[in-house]
């Protein structure tokens, strides 16, 4: 079967800045795709020009099987985009918006459908200067819906909105996803690419760096939970290789030590025993499972969020 | 096309909603128009087609600038047009709603400003409301399409501010719509050549004026049409959709681009400068509409009547109402009011005999003599000045002399309106052959061409005045004059005289014959003549003569003046060079090289040729009684451009000299006012204080019934209606 989306040795420069320097992946149709990264790292450059928003320095790309650099308006009207940071104009309701940018397409959906199912109804003839946030967002979801797309492209959907709006987003992806859309999201959301992606790439400095299902990531990294611990009193900086544990990091001020370890139920008592003997009053202690953060960290060495 | 109209009807529903955007489009201009209307008193006319231009040109400024322009650049810094430009559209009904728009949203403040222009200021019917209106959305289109540019090229919100600061000054202050461009400095006038508003403003005044339609007006329409359709190619070309994309500063050179239409035109006007001309004609129409009341005046009405006291009421360039006794009140006749108790209120003085080609006196040098085209509108400026509202040229350069009527009657240049024979008809070695005696040879043919008519045969003769009357002259001028012993000169055969008479009757023009004595004023009767210019200066003429000439409606213009000047410089008398109307309509430095010429021994040569010429002021005095005497229609003429007879303040002299000679002031102002346009063939619409009559009109301190003298202290001059400001008419030149 065709994939939705084609990407090999995707390449994009702006003048001496190298934005995407090789990039390779494919999304099936049905498919919910993950780019996690931080700011910068190429993921919404990457977007764009899948979208056809940007022409690309090198490689080649299929999405709907079009060549984005080409047939421009033809991939338009079938794909769905929410773009990061849109507005529309103060004074425009939100049946206007959704029937405006429907005329701008061949293919429509049902307004009104589509107005319920994304909790528009009641502010059906709001202005959009008057919606919340979480609103608004929901509205430029809507509008990435009106023609009924096969493929939906969400450029960073949850940023900036609070949790609680978050995660009625969430849901509402959810929807789409059971509903055999392709989805291909970009976040810096740890959480959001696990719950949401069925396949996630991580993306730092415009490459791929790890590409899999989460788990999948999850697994070809080291696989280490990590204990970590807060003490009152600093601890000795002779920290010594506790049973089964891989590596440690300690925090400047001695009261935080984080130990990775693959059998965290061996490393533990060791590492009490150790406080115990130093005579180190033991405040907290938390047992953390390996997440895709830990992944991103390991590969990169910094953290998705500054 | 789904699209287009989707986004046009939203896009209007949007402006609907937008407060900002209904107080600018429809608010703003009609605060303007009320505050201007009030400030410039629409209601007694004048301003009011200035003030819908300048409302409507506001806002076709405003709608293309801020309407379009800015909010493009609004619409992409809020990050709106980025959500369109995911969709599979181009630029195209974005920017194509927005006009639509906005031409949409004019058309109601249109209609407003002109309903309440006519309702509120009476302002006369639209006579070409589709012109107008064609105009107009043309306009709107063009300055939409360079708002649309500054959206496209401006980088930020502040950028857009600039750019359209720089343009919105200058297009709305040096274009005419808030400032006549023809109150500018010379250079700034060319300057204003260069800016669109310019074109709008000639457009739309000359639409209102009500004699153009938007087929006069291809070349402004159509440099703004190009300016719409480069403007609109150029905005999708450069269309952004995000803030991030941000332009090189070269491209605000594609402004340029849109403005290049009116660059060309401006080059094309600083060269032909007939949109200049043309503003100035529709300043000057539109200066003509005001509405004047002169009251408590006496009036003097042109055909002997007089009423002791009186008003008149002046409006759109004619007299309105004539009133006996109280005015009405000002405010409910609309119109501005001028009192002129104690005032004798007169129509304009007419002299029927200058001729412009000379100046009257003498310059130091050939080359200080102007060309008539500065001279003669020059010269017509002198008798408006001098309170003279009419003149008749019995003898000019043909070309130069029409042109100058064009000049006068188009509004363009102010001054006396002017009525023409062109070249002289008289018989070679006659009376104005003499002339040329002085031009180098080579330039001889070309003079005698515009100047002469030396018809052989009665065929000829015929030819030439309908040739003539194809140039349309206002009438016909012969010569019969033998001249005396010291300077004779070849008579034309009266026979010609006739054929001249019967053809130029066929036309309707009005024939005058200059005579030098008795015997010419008899055989110029005999003729068929309508006007018998001079009479005779050397012997009386048989009152049987003056009789016929009384039954045959033949004027007598017995130019006293000439007589008077030949005699006082004969005796070596300068003192007509100090009258004071003379040292105010100069030029001075015309005055002083005279002075110093007369003194001269070129001077004393002239002088003692002048002596020779056995000239009469009490035979002329005897004449220009009997023909009163005999009921002939008496006429001023000055003769001015003859030595010391300078342009302008003549028939005041003329009319004191007829004074002397026991002529009734009545009778004398009557010959001077209504017998004056009767020989121009105008008196139907001349020479007259007559409801319908042209506002020719001359206000003078005092009572120039009871002294004469009266009639130059001017206080007032009114021209077609305007009152002219006398201290700045040869500023114009």
């Amino acid at each position: 079967m065709e994939q939705a989306i084609e990407v090999k040795n995707l390449q994009k420069s702006y003048g001496d800045v190298h934005a995407v320097r090789g990039i390779d992946f494919e999304v099936a149709p049905g498919e919910v795709f993950g780019l996690l990264g931080p700011n910068g790292a190429g993921k919404t450059t990457t977007v764009e020009i899948l979208e056809g928003l940007r022409p690309r320095s090198a490689g080649d790309v299929k999405v709907l099987g079009r060549d984005p650099g080409i047939e421009v308006k033809a991939l338009k009207d079938r794909i769905g985009v929410c773009l990061q940071s849109t507005n529309l104009p103060d004074k425009i309701t939100v049946r206007e918006a959704l029937a405006l940018f429907q005329s701008f397409y061949s293919r429509s959906t049902d307004i009104d459908t589509l107005i319920d199912r994304l909790q528009l109804s009641e502010k059906r003839h709001a202005y959009y200067q008057t919606l919340s946030g979480g609103q608004k967002q929901r509205v430029a979801l809507a509008l990435a819906l009106v023609n009924d797309p096969q493929l939906v492209f969400l450029d960073e959907p949850t940023t900036g909105l609070d949790p609680q709006v978050r995660l009625e987003i969430h849901s509402l992806i959810s929807e789409l996803r059971d509903a055999k859309r392709t989805i291909l999201i970009t976040t810096h959301y740890i959480e959001e690419a696990e719950r949401l992606c069925d396949r996630v790439a991580i993306v730092d400095q415009g490459k791929i760096i790890a590409l899999g299902t989460p788990r999948e990531i999850q697994a070809r990294t080291l696989g280490t939970s990590r204990v970590e611990i807060h003490t009152a009193q600093p601890m000795p900086a002779d920290v010594p290789n506790f049973e089964e544990a891989e590596k440690f990091t300690m925090s400047e001020d001695r009261k935080v030590l984080n130990v990775y370890s693959a059998r965290p139920a061996r490393t533990l008592p060791d590492l009490v025993k150790w406080i115990d003997q130093n005579g180190i009053d033991l405040e907290d202690i938390h047992l953390k499972r390996p997440t895709l953060e830990d992944v991103f960290i390991e590969l990169t060495g910094k953290r998705l969020r500054d | 096309m789904r699209a287009y109209i989707t986004q046009i009807r939203t896009n209007l529903r949007l402006t609907m909603r937008d407060r900002t955007m209904l107080f600018f489009n429809y608010m703003f201009p009609l605060v303007f128009f009320f505050i201007f209307g009030f400030m410039m008193h629409a209601e007694q006319g004048g301003a009011i087609v200035g003030i819908v231009n300048m409302v409507l040109v506001i806002g076709i400024l405003g709608g293309g600038f801020f309407g379009a322009g800015m909010r493009t650049v609004m619409d992409r810094e809020a990050n709106i047009l980025r959500r369109f430009k995911v969709a599979p559209i181009t630029a195209g009904p974005i920017l194509v709603s927005q006009m639509v728009v906005g031409l949409v949203h004019f058309i109601p403040v249109t209609v407003l400003v002109l309903v309440l222009a006519h309702f509120v200021y009476g302002m006369p019917p639209l006579e070409h409301p589709g012109s107008l209106f064609v105009f107009v959305l043309i306009g709107v289109l063009a300055f939409r399409a360079m708002g649309g540019i500054i959206g496209a090229v401006a980088n930020s919100m502040q950028e857009s501010q600039i750019i359209i600061q720089l343009l919105y000054f200058p297009m709305l202050f040096l274009g005419g719509a808030t400032f006549p461009i023809a109150i500018m400095p010379n250079w700034l006038q060319i300057v204003a050549q260069f800016i669109p508003t310019t074109y709008l403003t000639t457009g739309i005044t000359s639409i209102l004026e009500g004699h153009e339609t938007i087929w006069n007006n291809l070349a402004p329409a159509g440099a703004l049409l190009l300016t719409a359709a480069v403007g609109t190619f150029l905005a999708l070309k450069l269309f952004r959709w995000e803030k991030e994309e941000k332009m090189r500063t070269s491209a605000k050179l594609w402004l340029i681009a849109v403005l290049a239409p009116f660059i060309a035109m401006g080059a094309w006007q600083a060269y032909s400068k007939d949109n200049l001309v043309k503003g100035k004609m529709l300043a000057r129409e539109m200066s003509r509409t005001r509405t004047l009341l002169i009251r408590d005046a006496r009036l003097f009405l042109g055909d002997g009547n007089v009423i002791e006291q009186g008003a008149v009421l002046i409006k759109d360039g004619k007299i309105a109402e004539i009133y006996t006794g109280a005015a009405p009140d000002a405010k409910t006749v609309k119109a501005e009011a001028l009192d002129a108790a104690g005032k004798t209120l007169m129509p304009g003085l007419i002299d029927v005999h200058v001729h412009l080609g000379s100046p009257g006196g003498f310059y130091g040098s050939g080359d200080e003599y102007e060309v008539p085209a500065k001279a003669f509108p020059r010269e017509l400026a002198a008798y408006l000045y001098s309170g003279v509202t009419a003149v008749k040229s019995v003898g000019d350069g043909l070309d130069e002399v029409l042109k100058a009527r064009e000049a006068e009657a188009s509004g363009e240049k102010l001054g006396a309106e002017l009525f023409v024979v062109g070249p002289l008809f008289t018989a070679p070695g006659g009376h104005g052959t003499e002339y040329s005696k002085n031009i180098p040879e080579i330039a001889r043919g070309n003079f005698d061409a515009q100047f002469l008519r030396l018809p052989k045969t009665p065929d000829e003769a015929k030819t030439m005045v309908a040739e003539l009357a194809k140039r349309h002259v206002d009438g016909i001028k012969t010569i019969l004059e033998a001249g005396s012993p010291a300077y004779p000169f070849v008579r034309m055969d009266p026979a010609l005289v006739k054929a001249i008479a019967e053809e130029a009757h066929k036309f309707k023009l009005p024939v005058v014959c200059h005579t030098g004595n008795s015997r010419d004023v008899e055989d110029a009767v005999n003729a068929g003549v309508d006007g018998i210019e001079h009479g005779s200066m050397t012997d009386v003429i048989p009152e049987a003569l003056f009789a016929r000439m009384k039954q045959a409606g033949i004027t007598f213009d017995p130019t006293l003046d000439v007589v008077e000047a030949f005699t006082m410089l004969a005796q070596g008398k300068f003192d007509m060079l100090d009258r004071t109307l003379v040292q105010q309509v100069g030029p001075k430095k015309l005055l002083d090289s005279t002075r110093k010429f007369l003194q001269s021994p070129d001077g004393e040569k002239m002088r003692a040729g002048l002596a020779k010429y056995p000239v009469s002021m009490a035979i002329c005095n005897q004449n220009l009684l009997a023909a009163m005497r005999a009921g002939v229609t008496l006429v001023t003429g000055t003769d001015a451009g003859n030595p010391t007879i300078f342009h302008g303040p003549g028939v005041h002299r003329e009319l004191q000299l007829w004074i002397e000679a026991g002529i009734p002031a009545s009778v004398a102002l009557q010959a001077a006012t209504f017998n004056g346009a009767q020989l121009l063939r105008a008196s139907d619409r001349m020479g007259l204080i007559k409801k319908g009559y042209q506002a020719n009109l001359l206000l003078v301190d005092g009572n120039p019934l009871k002294d004469i003298s009266v009639t130059e202290r001017i206080s007032m001059v009114m021209l077609k209606g305007e009152r002219i400001d006398r201290s700045d008419l040869f500023d114009q030149h």
